[in-house]
């Protein structure tokens, strides 16, 4: 609480110039960054997962029954607690959970980082052109940004649906991203207003510098940390609107997803006799989105502390 | 008066944003692929029937005087007739609207002053157990996947247990029994509901208590809590005086933003508890193709946003001097 | 008897780069309804003695030596609640107003009547607004202000309020850190005025820290001049500014002109701030200084006295 009080010491000026200011800003960041227990834990879990998600390429290939979607074990027709053949048991047709979980970590991973990817790349380069242009532009782009920003996502993709049938996976991807770049977007157009009253923007103007290249030359390296920090936090709501998609039963049907097991527990009515198929693929989506979260809140300490509040709220 | 104007600016925000979405809703039920009328009108209807509500709902008209016929119909609360149940669609979103509040606002508030409760706590107490484990603890139920807590919740506390009925929102033995008082009841409401409240409490509380600890870390480093402490004012004092009610704003800001979320959560535990709501509504009207009831429960659920909206900025401008818009 | 007796205070703050030694050795006193002018750049430690006196430096501060005798206790010998008490009630302090000494989301009236209140439980919140009129008065804002938020404030006036805040509980010490930065010219001179017009009248003693000498040189009997946590130079104020004797006092004094009394600072001073975790034994002014010789670097400065109310920490000096 007192640190701003505490006495700044300024001796950069006797470290010796920089090779390479990325390697060194980044591991900069990574002594920081290791001094956080959060963020410890969530790159642990993290990694973790991404081994789950590896390993689902390897299970059809010891057995054609360890496949997650058509590998149906045949001496089996219905739920079966854990066994050695199946560690963590069948689902009601005999399909092995263990498999379906680590498929499940394969499709959180796709989606969560392919949504949140185009809508932080939506959002920077909207936020950018908003902050950058200013007027018109601005308003109309940030009214839109409000508008998007009440609209409950998940039920927004329910009634689109409903109108168009049942969406695949990369639309379903797609329209989270179109629905969750509004919060990004604003946190960039506030950085861009800042960085647009800086010195090295009037010097690159004064050079003659096109209003492209100031923007993806000169303001866009400074707002990308921030994009990628907020990255990490739309993964986790990609992932979970995903999930909570297909455990109301408009997920894709020809993937498995962690959402998708949850909705076959609850809707085959084994939710009280089978905790050993209804346990793990919450807990898998609770700790992925909880080790998101953490490397955020980690990576935001190490970038700058001052974003706290911003970020927070999301 | 300053606030005045600046509810006034609001309000008026709010109603264009409305208009947009009731547009845009109009134009993608016209525009996406099939015939507008089959999703209007029921086709197990009598011809009679059908044609009188396609009348009705100008369905037979061009397009711009369809629309003109939507924005009147939705005005008047005239939605069409639900394919499912077969009567008005606005009786049935009006019997179900005060269920979704009664759960929503009683959620929204608890985990609201909890949260804002325990984060003032974890941030006096920076850097020790109590933070640590507190700071842990929220982000884990804040980071639990919501509808599988729900099903967590009953499955541990209704079935296992038994303390609380597995879902629904009253008994039908009080109900249909005419000799039940008012607070009788109350108490059977009350026990419905205390498996949902939890369950949205758990998943909203954590994020309150985050943003509340670090906006409190953050306000007391500003100037003024040194003036207040130099004062010789006790540490409390200096916590809930000067402290909270400044951290506490951005706090109220943010449970603005997350009010849609909160209801895409609200319909999530409708469904899993059977909470006869508006998110239940919806989401049992888009699995069963009723388009007229998903229509008019989406919007009365973007109504309720916005109006909470409204009412979110009306409180952070009594709460802050500052605003003078 | 001198009111407060600094003896050779110690400050440091635990960093993450090591242990800055923020004050070392300071020593001062001041008597009854005096002021004292601490001068220095910043880091030099002066906002540092200013908390120390308040009780009020943050954790990660510790003091490694000496006392404050405030009134014949020592004020760092006392508990939490004792120092709590003495604080506002005694030794009082004005903020910067640029500063957000001011707590946005309470009326400023209410602010000021939260210091009476608690240090007086016998008081009634109504007296207490009456004590406020007065001292609105005293401070010269028009009472009709008094009930409206900080941000409805000048400058000048939230400087003022400031002031008011101080005087609220009558304490006979008053720190002033930085009390007229940032303010327009005219504005600080008002400011300035306003607390000389309220030390005379009511025989408070006042301790100016400021980085502008001109300021201090006003409104002071007594100076000193620190560098890099050190008191440097120490004397009565017509003394040190017609003998300066400490080269970096020559420097701070020719470094500004007054011009029948505005006041343009011309910042000459050349150099890196010294390394207060690493410090050396020998005098920490030596690399900027122009008549530094080969011992100063090594051998630690002793005090030299000039006269009996003027010394400075220098070799150069005898």
């Amino acid at each position: 609480m007192t640190e701003n009080r505490s006495i700044q010491i300024s001796n950069d000026n006797k470290r010796s110039p920089k090779k390479f200011p990325t390697v060194e800003r980044f591991l900069e960041g990574w002594s920081v960054y290791k001094e956080n227990l959060i963020g410890k834990i969530g790159l642990t879990l993290l990694i973790i997962f991404a081994v789950m998600a590896i390993a689902s390429f390897f299970t059809p290939l010891i057995d054609p029954m360890y496949h997650p979607m058509t590998g149906v074990d045949p001496d089996i027709s219905h739920s079966t607690s854990p066994s050695w053949r199946h560690w963590l048991g069948t689902d009601f047709i005999g399909r092995d959970i263990l498999c379906q979980l680590l498929a499940g970590a394969r499709i959180a991973f796709m989606v969560g980082i392919s949504a949140a990817f185009m809508s932080i790349f939506l959002g920077t380069i909207i936020g950018m052109i908003a902050g950058y242009t200013g007027k018109v532009v601005d308003t109309l782009l940030m009214r839109l940004a409000d508008m998007i920003m009440v609209m409950p996502t998940l039920l927004v993709v329910l009634i689109l649906s409903s109108l168009f049938g049942q969406l695949n996976i990369w639309t379903i991807v797609l329209l989270i991203a179109l629905f969750r770049w509004p919060g990004v977007s604003r946190v960039i157009r506030a950085q861009t207003l800042s960085l647009k009253e800086r010195p090295f923007i009037e010097a690159a103007k004064v050079t003659g510098a096109s209003h492209f290249r100031i923007i993806f030359r000169h303001i866009m390296p400074n707002v990308l940390p921030l994009s990628l920090l907020y990255m990490t936090f739309r993964v986790t709501s990609a992932i979970i609107i995903e999930a909570a998609l297909a455990f109301l039963g408009f997920g894709d049907p020809s993937t498995v997803s962690w959402g998708m097991m949850l909705q076959w527990v609850w809707k085959t009515g084994h939710m009280f006799q089978a905790p050993y198929w209804l346990l793990p693929p919450g807990i898998c989506i609770s700790l992925l989105t909880l080790s998101f979260y953490m490397l955020g809140r980690a990576m935001e300490e190490v970038l700058d502390p001052r974003l706290r509040k911003e970020i927070a709220q999301e | 008066m300053e606030i005045r104007k600046f509810v006034f600016k609001r309000l008026i925000e709010i109603i264009v944003i409305f208009f947009v979405i009731l547009t845009v809703l109009f134009l993608l039920f016209r525009l996406a692929p099939g015939d507008p009328v089959t999703r209007m009108v029921d086709p197990t209807m009598t011809p009679e029937d059908a044609a009188h509500l396609i009348a009705q709902l100008g369905l037979d008209q061009p397009i711009w005087l369809q629309y003109i016929y939507y924005l009147k119909n939705f005005f008047t609360g005239n939605f069409g007739i639900s394919f499912h149940y077969g009567v008005a669609v606005f009786s049935i979103i009006l019997n179900r609207l005060p269920n979704t509040i009664l759960l929503f606002s009683t959620s929204i508030l608890l985990s609201a002053f909890v949260g804002i409760f325990f984060g003032k706590i974890a941030s006096w107490h920076k850097g020790k157990k109590t933070d640590t484990w507190m700071t842990l603890g929220a982000l884990f139920c804040h980071t639990l996947f919501l509808p599988w807590l729900a099903l967590i919740m009953i499955w541990i506390f209704g079935f296992n247990i038994g303390w609380f009925p597995l879902n629904g929102m009253i008994s039908p033995e009080i109900w249909l029994d005419s000799s039940s008082g008012f607070w009788l009841k109350f108490l059977d409401v009350a026990h419905h509901m205390v498996l949902p409240l939890a369950t949205l409490f758990l998943i909203h509380f954590g994020s309150y208590l985050l943003l509340m600890r670090s906006s409190m870390l953050d306000t007391l480093k500003e100037d003024y809590i040194l003036t207040a402490r130099a004062k010789g004012l006790e540490e409390k004092v200096i916590r809930n005086r000067h402290a909270a009610p400044n951290a506490a704003l951005p706090v109220v800001t943010s449970v603005g933003i997350s009010l849609a979320f909160s209801l895409s959560g609200g319909a999530l535990t409708e469904t899993v508890f059977s909470w006869p709501g508006i998110g239940r509504e919806l989401v049992f009207a888009v699995s069963n193709s009723d388009y007229p009831l998903a229509l008019a429960s989406f919007l009365l659920i973007a109504t309720v946003v916005l109006i909470s909206n409204l009412a979110v900025d009306v409180l952070y401008a009594y709460l802050d001097p500052r605003i003078k818009y | 008897m001198a009111l407060l007796t600094v003896k050779n205070l110690s400050v440091g703050y635990h960093t993450r780069k090591g242990f800055l030694k923020s004050v070392q050795g300071v020593s001062f006193s001041l008597d009854q309804g005096k002021s004292l002018g601490l001068v220095g750049e910043s880091g030099c430690g002066k906002t540092t003695i200013g908390m120390a006196l308040m009780g009020l430096l943050p954790d990660n501060a510790s003091v490694t030596d000496g006392m404050i005798l405030f009134e014949d206790q020592d004020l760092l010998k006392m508990s939490k609640k004792e120092i709590r008490q003495v604080r506002w009630k005694k030794v009082a302090m004005i903020f910067q107003a640029a500063m957000n000494a001011l707590n946005p989301v309470h009326r400023v009236s209410e602010q000021i009547s939260e210091a009476i209140l608690a240090h007086d439980a016998d008081i009634s919140e109504k007296a207490a607004m009456k004590q406020v009129e007065s001292l609105f008065d005293l401070v010269g804002i028009p009472q009709d202000r008094m009930r409206d938020y900080p941000h409805h404030y000048s400058g000048g006036m939230k400087q003022r309020a400031i002031i008011a805040m101080a005087l609220a509980c009558h304490p006979s010490l008053i720190i002033a850190d930085e009390p007229t930065t940032a303010l327009d010219v005219i504005v600080q001179d008002q400011i300035l005025s306003a607390i000389k017009d309220f030390q005379n009248k009511l025989k408070i003693s006042v301790i100016f820290i400021s980085h502008d000498i001109a300021v201090v040189a006003d409104v002071c009997d007594n100076i000193g001049i620190m560098f890099a946590g050190q008191l440097v130079e120490y004397g009565r104020i017509e003394e040190v500014f017609d003998a300066p004797m400490h080269p970096y006092t020559k420097s701070l004094l020719a470094s500004y002109l007054t011009l029948d009394k505005d006041v343009v600072q011309l910042n000459s001073y050349i150099g890196e701030t010294f390394d207060l975790i690493n410090s050396t034994t020998g005098c920490r002014f030596c690399e900027r200084c122009s008549v530094a010789e080969a011992t100063c670097s090594l051998v630690a400065p002793e005090w030299v006295e000039i006269s009996p109310t003027h010394k400075a920490l220098c070799y150069q000096c005898k």
